[in-house]
């Protein structure tokens, strides 16, 4: 079986994108993609676009901006999840030998679309009594710091560590350092979380250009980086009521990377991870293996996960810092991965990586630990 | 022409997941497996412990304990904030989402022993008015 490389990355700036919409989100970000990988764009064999409110056939749309309509493209939601399991289905494609350069787009003009909190789909349970996102992840956080003793200052921590990577970030939504104050003075939201707590609403897309291993050789250059393992899974319906402030998805799918990727959690030099709330960053690290189960708060504290620290989390600036454009986010997390890897992440440059993780966790639906859980493993 | 309609309790807001009863009870319903035991909310079609499919609908218990909880203060336009929404989890084994009433929002505790009250719960698309369920703290809870 071959194994999959990334050749090509492209990537819009996040933010407020009045005047574009979601094609012309993704076909810059496609362009990119294709122009980084150095390419003809006849090469690519086919396509897959991860998006959560864009419409019908988007990623169709994309192809006929570029001009590559004609090739075989499926649209992927998963909510959050989105843009990485148009990854992990590009990779699959490549690994079935049934393609050997294929492109995964991950784009969301989310401004149109949604104001305020994201909440589960209308049908859902849940939702008819007044779930919102902000109002889960603040109940896990509630549970977390009587569980663990997680201060307010400390959770804190993470968004300003995010943002403080973001506006290292040329691509980023926020380009502003903040304080401890600043995150304890925002607004709000769902307590004990406030408005800078919660990732923001943005528009963006994100491009790769996957490989095999011979087109790897025939058009590589040397520059490919591995993706060694794309892993999904779905959240179990619960049997029994289980903890909320470990995720069992989350560990699940990491384990079946690692084990893809011949390596473990201590292998692991940085990585990106799905911090749409600061409290999700603890869980996501914990679950994953990075950090020991209540330990990662004080860790943030002492600077472990900063650039430059033991094991950088959210380089790029996180959901949080970047900006979280649904579809294009898991896509973006592989982009950061790759310019890391290559040593082109400019002023937030981690030193000497070889092994980077990015994992996506979207959705809610009643009764289920989670609904969508990616993880994907890049080796240099 | 308009015919005059019997009077009638208020029709439960999801009568799917929860039923009121002709005299204003009202129980979350779920699904009972005869053959492992397990418990599930909502309803579902097959049993996830064991994969039969020979589930019952059941009505649950009326007290839960307080998992944990958060006052939301922002929402979509049906919801009016601030409220206290919380997990509690019934004797059945089961989770469920609920707002909570009885008290001012911030003044919930963890573990807190609560009790299900019927209660009215937004509108249909005529403007009759609904009837759900939250969760208040128990007499004499903590």
């Amino acid at each position: 079986m071959t194994g999959v490389h990334v050749l090509g990355i492209g990537m819009t700036r996040f933010g407020r994108h009045p005047d574009k919409d979601a094609a012309d989100l993704g076909s810059a970000a496609f362009q990119e993609a294709v122009a980084d990988a150095g390419i003809d764009p006849r090469l690519i064999e086919a396509a897959y676009c991860g998006h959560v409110f864009q419409g019908m056939v988007t990623g169709q749309r994309i192809l006929a901006q570029v001009g590559l309509a004609g090739i075989p493209l499926s649209n992927v939601e998963n909510a959050c999840s989105s843009g990485a399991t148009a990854i992990r289905e590009a990779s699959l494609a490549i690994r079935a030998e049934e393609h050997d350069v294929v492109v995964a787009v991950g784009t969301e003009h989310l401004t149109t679309k949604f104001r305020g909190a994201l909440t589960p789909d209308p049908s859902d349970p849940e939702a008819a009594v007044g779930a919102t996102m902000p109002g889960v992840y603040a109940m896990r956080a509630r549970r977390y710091m009587e569980e663990f003793g997680m201060t307010r200052r400390q959770l804190a921590m993470v968004a300003v560590k995010n943002k403080r990577n973001a506006a290292a970030n040329p691509l980023a939504h926020f380009r502003d350092e903040i304080t401890i104050e600043d995150v304890l003075e925002s607004r709000p939201i769902a307590d004990p979380l406030r408005l800078l707590d919660c990732s923001p609403v943005t528009d963006g897309a994100a491009a790769v250009v996957l490989v095999s291993d011979r087109a790897a050789t025939k058009l590589g250059d040397g520059r490919t980086i591995r993706l060694a393992a794309s892993t999904l899974f779905t959240g179990s319906v619960e049997v029994e009521p289980t903890t909320m402030t470990f995720e069992p998805l989350t560990q699940k799918t990491a384990q079946a990377a690692y084990e893809r990727a011949g390596i473990g959690p201590e292998d692991v030099d940085f990585a990106e991870v799905h911090d749409c709330f600061s409290i999700a960053e603890v869980l996501r690290v914990e679950g994953l293996g990075l950090f020991e189960q209540g330990t990662y708060p004080g860790a943030v504290e002492r600077g472990e996960a900063d650039i430059g620290g033991r094991l950088p989390i959210n380089p790029s600036g996180g959901l949080l810092g970047k900006g979280h454009p649904l579809g294009g986010t898991g896509v973006a997390q592989v982009v950061e991965l790759v310019r890391q890897l290559r040593g082109e992440a400019g002023d937030r440059q981690i030193e000497g990586v070889k092994v980077g993780l990015a994992h996506c966790r979207g959705g809610k639906a009643v009764g289920i630990e989670g609904a969508a859980c990616t993880v994907q493993v890049l080796v240099k | 022409m308009t015919t005059a309609q019997p009077e009638m309790a208020p029709k439960s807001f999801r009568p799917v997941e929860f039923e009121v009863t002709d005299n204003g009870e009202g129980f979350l319903l779920g699904s009972h497996c005869g053959n492992c035991g397990a418990h599930f909310y909502p309803v579902r079609v097959a049993c996830s412990g064991c994969l039969h499919n020979d589930l019952e609908t059941v009505r649950f218990s009326t007290t839960a304990t307080l998992y944990t909880f958060s006052v939301v203060r922002q929402s979509t336009p049906e919801f009016e904030v601030p409220y206290a929404l919380g997990y509690v989890d019934l004797p059945e084994g089961v989770r469920v989402m609920a707002q909570l009433t009885g008290r001012p929002p911030e003044d919930y505790e963890i573990g807190m022993e609560m009790e299900l009250v019927v209660q009215p719960f937004g509108t249909d698309e005529d403007g009759n008015e609904k009837t759900g369920f939250r969760f208040r703290p128990k007499e004499g809870s903590q």
